[in-house]
């Protein structure tokens, strides 16, 4: 049996054999180099209660060369791109070495949503939101953690109304009340929403922005 | 572009640049190193012509990957118990103390699962100098060559050799911490992380051995532990005996020895190697 498969094999055995993890290793299709992991957000953190997907592709020289991880499960977080789920994060990259698992690489992957690295992120807007006002960067990813990976929502409004509609405003994590104010001057909501998150158009920036620089960004 | 991709561009660059030479080459005479430098350094000229002056006549060649060191190493050491006087008895303790090795990696921290697919092709490569296989055939240095040019053995003990020397330097950290440096900007670094980053990645080359001002001793036995710490574990790891020829481009006048001495027979004949600044070859002397 070659190499690869023979350290997959007993990875996955090894995964399924630990039950105090909380890390999962699933088959996605016949391939065992094509896998989906799966963990739950840290307790404390806005992923409190979600549970997050990874797609996971073993290269040919696994355990030489390192897995390719991606999220499935769309995350808010500075160090994991909101389109595409790409992760940066160093051991996934030149900090690899063959001592680490899928296990433990997934064990990181949570442990980089206890503590994100801001100055060196995958996603330049959720980063400058992280650094603009932790406040409203945590209200955004409990709010994707909610409709994207299950979780319970917000604390202060857990069991109140039934369900979720997803709320584009809230998914990009700006207030209400801004997003109506330039949809009243004639602008498509849509487009409101996507200039204040380029802008950055949360907490104390919000000073740093006139009202024409707002507007002159939604007549690109 | 993030910091991320940057590193990843660069990575791609360094691969590009490794050139098509096999991870081990046939063994060469030293003219064909000295050949490279006529063009260029005369104080390498001089270094390489008193290597052959003292019977250092042939070198194999490694590729520049990074794993230069820890692949040099394990062919040297492997090929050294096929020349070895009592081959049966080599093997056997070669055997015994790589066995020994497991408990080391385990106090280390390093899972089972992770090193023990490296350990064994490590041992059945050794175990096959004095046992035939399916064809009947032993290990000889030729089907050695063939072994370690195959990337999965190869970077296999590699790899075995980087997490044995990463679990010496963690187990004794008291020895080595002093000594730690960030292979880059040289700057003192912690145990752990140098262990992470460093010794247990693949194609992070071992530290560079730090240049001296010429010294009119024609050998010059170093402190080793402060040159380099990786060599100095892992002979200890290993129990070796190794000599390393630095050639520097500095002095004209000889040729420093950077020597370890950790084989139980302290009398042992050292594995050879070549170091010019950020690689690592095999020397060869002839029999006297």
């Amino acid at each position: 049996m070659d190499a690869r498969l023979r350290r997959v094999n007993k990875e996955i055995a090894d995964c399924k054999n630990d039950k105090t993890s909380q890390i999962k290793i699933e088959l996605i299709d016949e391939s065992p180099f094509h896998l989906k992991g799966s963990f739950p957000g840290p307790e404390g953190t806005p992923y409190e209660g979600g549970n997050f997907e990874v797609d996971i592709v073993i290269p040919e020289s696994y355990p030489f060369q390192p897995v390719k991880m991606k999220f499935i499960t769309k995350v808010y977080h500075p160090n994991v791109s909101s389109a595409s789920g790409a992760i940066c994060l160093d051991i996934l990259k030149d900090a690899w070495s063959p001592v680490l698992t899928l296990k433990s690489t997934l064990i990181s992957l949570q442990s980089l949503l206890c503590s994100p690295e801001p100055n060196d992120p995958q996603d330049a807007e959720v980063a400058k939101h992280y650094m603009t006002s932790k406040s409203s960067f945590d209200d955004t990813a409990t709010y994707w953690t909610q409709i994207y990976a299950g979780g319970p929502g917000p604390k202060d409004k857990r069991n109140k109304g039934s369900g979720v509609d997803r709320d584009e405003v809230a998914i990009a994590g700006l207030d209400k009340a801004h997003v109506d104010r330039f949809e009243q001057l004639g602008f498509q909501r849509s487009k409101v929403i996507d200039a204040l998150r380029r802008l950055n158009y949360r907490g104390p920036n919000i000073a740093q922005i006139s009202d024409d620089r707002v507007v002159e960004e939604l007549l690109k | 572009m993030n910091q991320c991709s940057i590193l990843l561009q660069l990575q791609q660059l360094l691969n590009d640049s490794v050139p098509t030479r096999p991870l081990i080459d046939v063994l060469a005479p030293m003219s064909t190193l000295r050949a490279e430098y006529e063009n260029g350094s005369a104080s390498f000229l001089k270094q390489i012509d008193w290597l052959i002056a003292r019977g250092f006549d042939r070198v194999r060649r490694t590729r520049g990957d990074g794993d230069c060191f820890y692949r040099s190493l394990g062919f040297a050491y492997v090929e050294s118990l096929i020349n070895s006087q009592d081959r049966d008895f080599a093997v056997a303790s070669s055997l015994s103390k790589l066995e020994s090795t497991k408990d080391t990696l385990d106090k280390a921290g390093i899972e089972k699962l992770v090193y023990e697919d490296f350990y064994e092709e490590f041992v059945s490569l050794i175990e096959g100098i004095t046992k035939p296989d399916a064809q009947g055939l032993v290990l000889n240095s030729d089907r050695l060559l063939h072994a370690f040019q195959s990337p999965e053995t190869s970077n296999a003990i590699v790899i075995y050799l980087r997490f044995l020397t990463s679990a010496q330097i963690r187990l004794n950290r008291e020895d080595f911490e002093a000594f730690v440096v960030h292979p880059d900007t040289k700057e003192p670094m912690d145990v752990d992380s140098f262990c992470a980053n460093v010794v247990q990645a693949m194609g992070k080359e071992a530290g560079e051995i730090a240049s001296s001002t010429s010294i009119a001793m024609q050998v010059l036995i170093y402190d080793s532990v402060e040159d380099n710490v990786e060599m100095e574990a892992l002979c200890r790891a290993l129990q070796l005996n190794v000599d390393v020829a630095y050639l520097s481009g500095v002095r004209g006048d000889g040729v420093d020895f950077i020597t370890f001495r950790h084989d139980t027979d302290s009398k042992a004949p050292p594995l050879t190697l070549l170091y010019r600044p950020g690689h690592y070859d095999i020397l060869f002397k002839q029999a006297a």
